[in-house]
């Protein structure tokens, strides 16, 4: 019975998603060439556009700056009250509850809403990523002060630390390394995440991309496109690497 | 001879405080002289650890009276700065940060005896670094000072363990079984260490251990201790057979087994 199941429900949504997709052969068969006729005149990409893109992935790496550092000020405070071992359950239950819905709303609406309540501009975009960003961000601190393990704090205790020596040589270095990891890792996300913002007119590169695709000039979108590869390879490579030293 | 380096009179506890996983005392009387080496010996459960973790000032809840180097014990609150960097303590499962260095994990020993608020920084004082030199060099650590924690084997994370307690400069030790992750020669040279580390000072220890034979070598005096009682308190050149027979098995050598004793 319980077979069954684990091979009709996916099964039944394969069906389900091809029965209303209006998926035409034709239009598939088509696309080779659009496509090409696409990338075509995107070749050779118009570099003229460089200096616009410049301080558009500028804006685009301020947002992303801005947001990290005013996410993780928020996810200090809010991590440690979402501490089982800090908080009591009264308080970090309900706290936790409401990073979860934090979590569940895409970047794009908060922008959106941002965009209504400040105006257009890298602004709306700060408080976009900051807020989406809180809510993982706090999760993991969270977690990081909940997985410092008390045996060799309460040995400094004995040997007489004080409570900041304790939190200095006790807890901080177990927390350290877990800390910087995820918020370089946060970084990375709201780097990429932030490149799109520009769209809903919440600043940086988002907007030039649009405003060259929607005005048919592909040569400098091509331009703009090959920018933003180029930044989300060298911040994973950064990203990489750093992880690496936080084991 | 001067006051004791430790007095219990009629201390008690019970485990029913869950959070700790400490066993029952039942109405200890001991005490201490400053300069004696003394070893715990019992089966396991038989609150060898809850009694060290009470001279440390780490239980709560327990009745009775206790002094240690001068200072009564409050069942309700750990004992001050200055008492805690005075009383050494070797634990069971070495309690280190994994991620600091072997050097750093020893100078944590020296946090309650050097100025808190330039410790912070990462500054200590002449003496504090001469401390954890000379305590890195007496337990063969002194190759090691880099390394990190958790890249070491069981046997020299309990060096640095021991060393750390060493550091401290302590007036009293307790050791929570020392020696248990060392093979026989370092088990035999550490204990050795501490010890005369503790006659040449004249700072008394106390540590448990399951083997009687090195607890008689090392100690002037050892406490039998099982199911939280007392059941013997004898020079070490006096310990019998039968006393290690009746602690470990609950009865005499050849004697038919009466009592059980521990779990």
């Amino acid at each position: 019975m319980r077979r069954a199941a684990l091979w009709l429900v996916p099964g039944g949504a394969v069906l389900w998603a091809l029965a209303g997709a209006d998926i035409e052969a034709a239009r598939i068969i088509g696309a080779g060439a659009r496509l090409a006729d696409f990338l075509g005149r995107m070749v050779p990409p118009d570099l003229s556009v460089w200096r616009d893109m410049m301080t558009g992935l500028a804006e685009t790496l301020r947002i992303a700056v801005l947001g990290t550092l005013f996410a993780v000020v928020l996810s200090a405070g809010l991590g440690a009250l979402a501490s089982e071992t800090l908080a009591p359950a009264a308080v970090w239950r309900p706290v936790r509850a409401v990073l979860a819905v934090i979590r569940a709303i895409p970047l794009i609406l908060v922008a959106m809403l941002m965009v209504g309540a400040v105006g257009l501009g890298p602004l709306p975009g700060i408080l976009a990523v900051t807020f989406h960003a809180t809510g993982m961000l706090a999760k993991f601190y969270a977690e990081a002060i909940d997985n410092v393990s008390a045996a060799p704090v309460a040995a400094l205790e004995s040997a007489g630390a004080t409570r900041a020596q304790r939190l200095r040589f006790g807890v901080w270095p177990q927390m350290a390394p877990v800390v910087l990891r995820d918020t370089v890792f946060r970084f990375e996300l709201n780097l990429r995440e932030s490149l799109i913002l520009g769209i809903v007119g919440a600043g940086g590169i988002g907007l030039h991309v649009q405003t060259y695709v929607r005005s048919f000039q592909y040569e400098k979108a091509a331009t703009v496109t090959l920018a933003i590869i180029a930044l989300v390879l060298v911040s994973e490579a950064v990203n990489t690497a750093l992880q690496r030293r936080f084991s | 001879m001067s006051a004791a380096a430790f007095t219990l009179s009629r201390v008690s506890h019970r485990f029913d405080d869950a959070t700790v996983a400490a066993t029952a005392l039942c109405d200890v009387t001991l005490s201490v002289a400053p300069g004696e080496v003394v070893a715990l010996i019992g089966p396991s459960g038989a609150g060898k650890s809850t009694l060290l973790a009470l001279l440390d000032g780490r239980l709560r809840d327990w009745r009775g009276r206790a002094r240690v180097l001068g200072a009564p014990l409050s069942p309700d609150a750990p004992p001050a700065r200055a008492h805690r960097a005075d009383v050494g303590f070797v634990f069971q499962d070495f309690a280190l940060i994994d991620r600091q260095s072997v050097y750093q994990n020893v100078m944590n020993g020296r946090l309650g005896r050097t100025p808190a608020w330039r410790s912070l920084w990462g500054r200590f004082g002449e003496r504090d670094h001469m401390a954890v030199a000379a305590a890195l060099h007496d337990t063969g650590l002194a190759d090691l000072a880099a390394r990190r924690a958790d890249q070491l084997s069981g046997g020299q994370r309990q060096r640095v363990a021991i060393a750390r307690c060493l550091a401290q400069e302590p007036r009293l030790i307790l050791a929570d079984e020392p020696i248990s992750n060392l093979d026989p020669a370092h088990a035999a040279k550490l204990l050795a260490l501490i010890t005369g580390e503790a006659r040449k000072r004249g700072i008394a220890v106390m540590f448990s251990s399951h083997q009687p034979e090195l607890a008689q070598r090392f100690a002037d005096r050892v406490v039998g201790l099982g199911d939280g009682e007392i059941l013997f308190d004898r020079p070490a050149g006096r310990l019998s057979d039968d006393d290690i027979a009746r602690l470990y098995y609950g009865r005499a050598r050849g004697g038919a087994g009466l009592r059980v004793v521990g779990q």
